[in-house]
């Protein structure tokens, strides 16, 4: 996975990143699974999501550490001391692009460019062991009486998982 | 659902480490599928899924869906039409099932109804890449019907309709909320078309190919 991703470093094209200094205050909101993040600043483009390295954390759990974006034991290869397609300093603050992880990671996305929604499908890394190794992915949703529940509480126990709906 | 209820009390009182998760996939929330889990007295886990999050996650495409996951959190079965017993003369629904939720029950990994690696993997639905965004389409599209805006719900909603068309759960809760509801003429004209292609509306049920 390690040289996978560093291969997919080298040789990107160039950004779309628009030449601004300045942030911007337009309201930004990212959707991930159950979460919903409201972003201060972002930084102006077009096509691509920028956000302030402590944002991207509360997006998707990725650390901006010197290695690299890192999840766990994924790190994947972000050049800081240069701008890159995947980081660029403005104004002392440097910006990460969420969307250039999500492409490198093939993690879908779709957004509304209207009112700055952007809605970000399940990593396939983290769907590795289900989908190759049939484990059941872990889940967080709450329940009737707003306690979060996760399959992992039930680890020891046969779990049948079923779906219905009221429609 | 009064059904599985009375199958947990059985099987749990045999078994204190079976437990049974019951999740709506509802965009219409507590409001919809609350009443229902308070008419069947469930006293096994239930959640109110609006996002679709766990359809999501295991590739479901169909509502009712079963997934067996053992102690360890591997998966037994997954990917069946899963109604407790037969409806309405056997117009859907079969009274198979139950039987072989209560052999795995009692003999875990000994059931020969449990599946190896490859019969899990091979039964865990393929995503096309288009099918894959559509649940941030759908996420979107929810996003915006729990805000109340109607038109973006419904545009996202029909994105991820185009995006995955294999998914009857994107396309009756979207027809929910439509005239002709969800089991109206446009989702009866989907199914024949599906059934014509030699598809099928319900993932198939093979009680008998599990063996060991």
């Amino acid at each position: 996975m390690h040289a996978q991703l560093k291969s997919l470093c080298f040789g990107l094209a160039a950004s779309s990143l628009l030449a601004t200094t300045a942030a911007q205050a337009q309201d930004t909101t990212v959707l991930y699974n159950e979460r919903i993040v409201e972003i201060g600043q972002t930084l102006p483009d077009a096509n691509d999501l920028w956000v302030k390295p402590e944002d991207l954390t509360r997006i998707n759990d990725f650390e901006l550490k010197p290695e690299g974006a890192c999840y766990e034991a994924l790190c994947v290869p972000v050049l800081q001391d240069r701008d890159s397609d995947m980081y660029v300093t403005r104004g002392g603050q440097g910006w990460f692009n969420v969307t250039g992880l999500a492409d490198k990671l093939q993690q879908a996305y779709v957004v509304d460019h209207d009112d700055g929604v952007w809605s970000f499908g399940t990593m396939p890394v983290k769907r590795q062991s289900f989908i190759r190794g049939g484990m059941a992915p872990d889940f967080e949703l709450n329940d009737r009486e707003g306690n979060p529940v996760r399959l992992s509480d039930f680890q020891g126990k046969k779990v049948l998982l079923l779906t219905w709906a009221s429609w | 659902m009064p059904v599985w209820q009375v199958i947990y009390d059985e099987l749990k009182s045999e078994n204190e480490n079976f437990e049974i998760i019951s999740v709506a996939q509802d965009s219409g929330g507590e409001d919809a599928a609350g009443p229902i889990f308070d008419a069947a007295d469930v006293t096994y886990t239930s959640l109110i899924d609006v996002n679709h999050l766990i359809s999501s996650l295991y590739n479901l495409v169909n509502v009712p869906s079963g997934v067996w996951i053992d102690e360890e959190g591997r998966i037994a079965r997954i990917n069946e039409g899963t109604y407790a017993q037969e409806h309405f003369n056997g117009a859907f629904g079969t009274n198979e099932y139950v039987p072989i939720v209560r052999d795995w029950v009692e003999k875990g990994a000994e059931s020969q109804y449990v599946w190896d690696t490859s019969k899990v993997r091979e039964s865990i639905v393929d995503r096309t890449p288009e099918a894959e965004k559509a649940q941030p389409a759908f996420l979107l599209g929810s996003y915006y019907f729990q805000r109340d805006n109607e038109a973006k719900a419904e545009q996202y909603w029909t994105l991820a309709q185009q995006l995955d068309p294999t998914s009857w759960n994107y396309l009756r809760q979207d027809l929910q909320y439509e005239e002709g509801g969800s089991a109206g003429p446009a989702w009866q004209q989907r199914v024949e078309e599906v059934e014509a292609a030699g598809g099928a509306y319900y993932a198939p049920l093979e009680i008998e190919s599990g063996g060991n």
